[in-house]
């Protein structure tokens, strides 16, 4: 009998170029993730609309936020800053449950946020830019409008849904979304959420100045605080990516809404008080 | 962002490498495969009955690791399933290379035939879906010289 191993044909290896098979599967892959969670995070945050806040309410008790604000050291500013919250609840016909509580923060950090449970944090970083009362008030009235359409808990639902998701799949998910720093930090709105406040923020200066004047300004603060750069035509995408509408639409926002509603732009401004110096 | 970037260098490196060494070994496969075409191996479990022979147990044996580029491509493909083309490679070239060494032994030996050849291939990069697979392929069969 003979034996042989004669060259076989090389019919073993797939022919397809691996940078294609690559390619493919690296933008197929990308498209999914992007659905996924785009849908993920849209049904997570409607569901976590329906959550009632009384039990919204119960979540945030768990976290002491009170331990991780200055208020106790600075009485008058707290006081005053919550008198106006109360004032603008009123304005925005807030539920009796939905109780905001602010908390001044002694930083130097150019922010404000609301949280779940009603919690409002102004830091001192932005309250000294503030030149008066009515500009304070459209930034109350914009973290307040955030509560009363239940962003926080909707923002969290959301990324509650795509975290599982990831963890479920095996990717590392930032687990501290569910943890304590979570809740003290800054959550990520949608850009409609924020014009959403950014409206009920006019509509709070409107009955309580019966003005607009003194609002936009707080957008110009962000935007000088931007720096020049951001405003410029290369940094398009920048924009297009940010959750903060622009803050150019936001302050032309203003005069939009001025003009639609019949409302003045033009009126007395309301000092702030001698204390709220920093 | 750092850890993409980390990932990209990786896949970038594991490509231009990986590939590189991949041509060279089918290369040399194929010069190989030649030379050792006098020496017959046989998937049969008869041998042949026209003469008396000595017979040893000859083996081959090859660990091949996997480029980060295959092992990431393979991830993906894991999500979709499908073939994983990056893979075939690999394991062919194990298989391949593992005969070529247990013909080498048997040529060492004098012998004229290897019968009964068989093939296995474990992955010995231990447990854990992170960690990047080694293979290693085993061929083994019985040799004959002729008396």
């Amino acid at each position: 009998m003979e034996y042989q191993n004669p060259k076989l044909p090389e019919n073993n290896v797939s022919k397809e170029h691996p940078i294609k098979e690559f390619s493919t599967l690296l933008i197929g892959t990308l498209v999914l993730v992007v659905v996924v969670s785009i849908t993920l995070s849209l049904a997570g945050s409607w569901l976590a609309g329906l959550i009632p806040y009384s039990a919204e309410k119960k979540v945030a008790s768990l976290y002491n936020v009170a331990t991780h604000s200055d208020n106790e050291r600075y009485p008058k500013i707290a006081a005053y800053l919550q008198e106006l919250a109360d004032k603008i609840s009123i304005a925005q016909e807030l539920p009796p449950e939905m109780k905001i509580t602010v908390h001044y923060m002694d930083s130097p950090t150019l922010n404000a946020f609301a949280t779940l449970g009603g919690n409002v944090f102004m830091f001192r970083g932005l309250l000294e830019e503030l030149p008066n009362e009515n500009t304070l008030v459209t930034l109350l009235g914009h973290e307040i409008a955030h509560v009363k359409y239940r962003h926080p808990i909707k923002s969290f639902g959301g990324g509650i849904a795509v975290a599982i998701a990831m963890t479920t799949i095996g990717s590392s998910a930032d687990t501290t979304l569910l943890g304590d720093a979570g809740l003290l930090s800054t959550l990520q709105f949608s850009r409609k959420m924020e014009s959403q406040s950014d409206l009920e923020a006019m509509h709070n200066l409107q009955s309580i100045y019966g003005h607009l004047n003194g609002g936009a300004e707080l957008f110009r603060i962000f935007r000088e605080a931007r720096g020049p750069e951001n405003e410029s035509e290369s940094n398009k995408l920048n924009q297009f990516f940010s959750t903060h509408p622009q803050d150019e639409k936001r302050i032309n926002s203003f005069n939009e809404t001025a003009l639609n509603k019949g409302w003045s732009e033009a009126g007395e401004l309301t000092p702030l008080p001698d204390f709220f110096t920093f | 962002m750092e850890q993409l970037i980390f990932v990209a260098v990786f896949v970038t490196l594991g490509y231009f490498f990986g590939r590189r060494a991949e041509k060279k070994h089918f290369k040399s496969l194929i010069e190989r495969e030649e030379q050792m075409n006098k020496l017959p191996a046989m998937a049969s479990r008869m041998p042949p009955q026209d003469g008396e022979y000595d017979q040893f147990l000859v083996s081959g044996n090859v660990v091949i690791a996997n480029d980060y580029f295959k092992t990431f491509v393979a991830g993906l493909r894991n999500f979709f399933g499908g073939k994983i083309s990056t893979y075939e490679s690999l394991l062919d070239r194990a298989r391949r290379e593992a005969l070529l060494r247990m013909k080498e032994e048997a040529d060492k030996l004098g012998a004229e035939l290897v019968f009964n050849v068989k093939y296995e291939t474990s992955n010995i990069s231990g447990q854990g879906s992170k960690k990047p697979p080694i293979i290693e392929a085993h061929a083994y069969g019985t040799a004959l010289k002729k008396l």
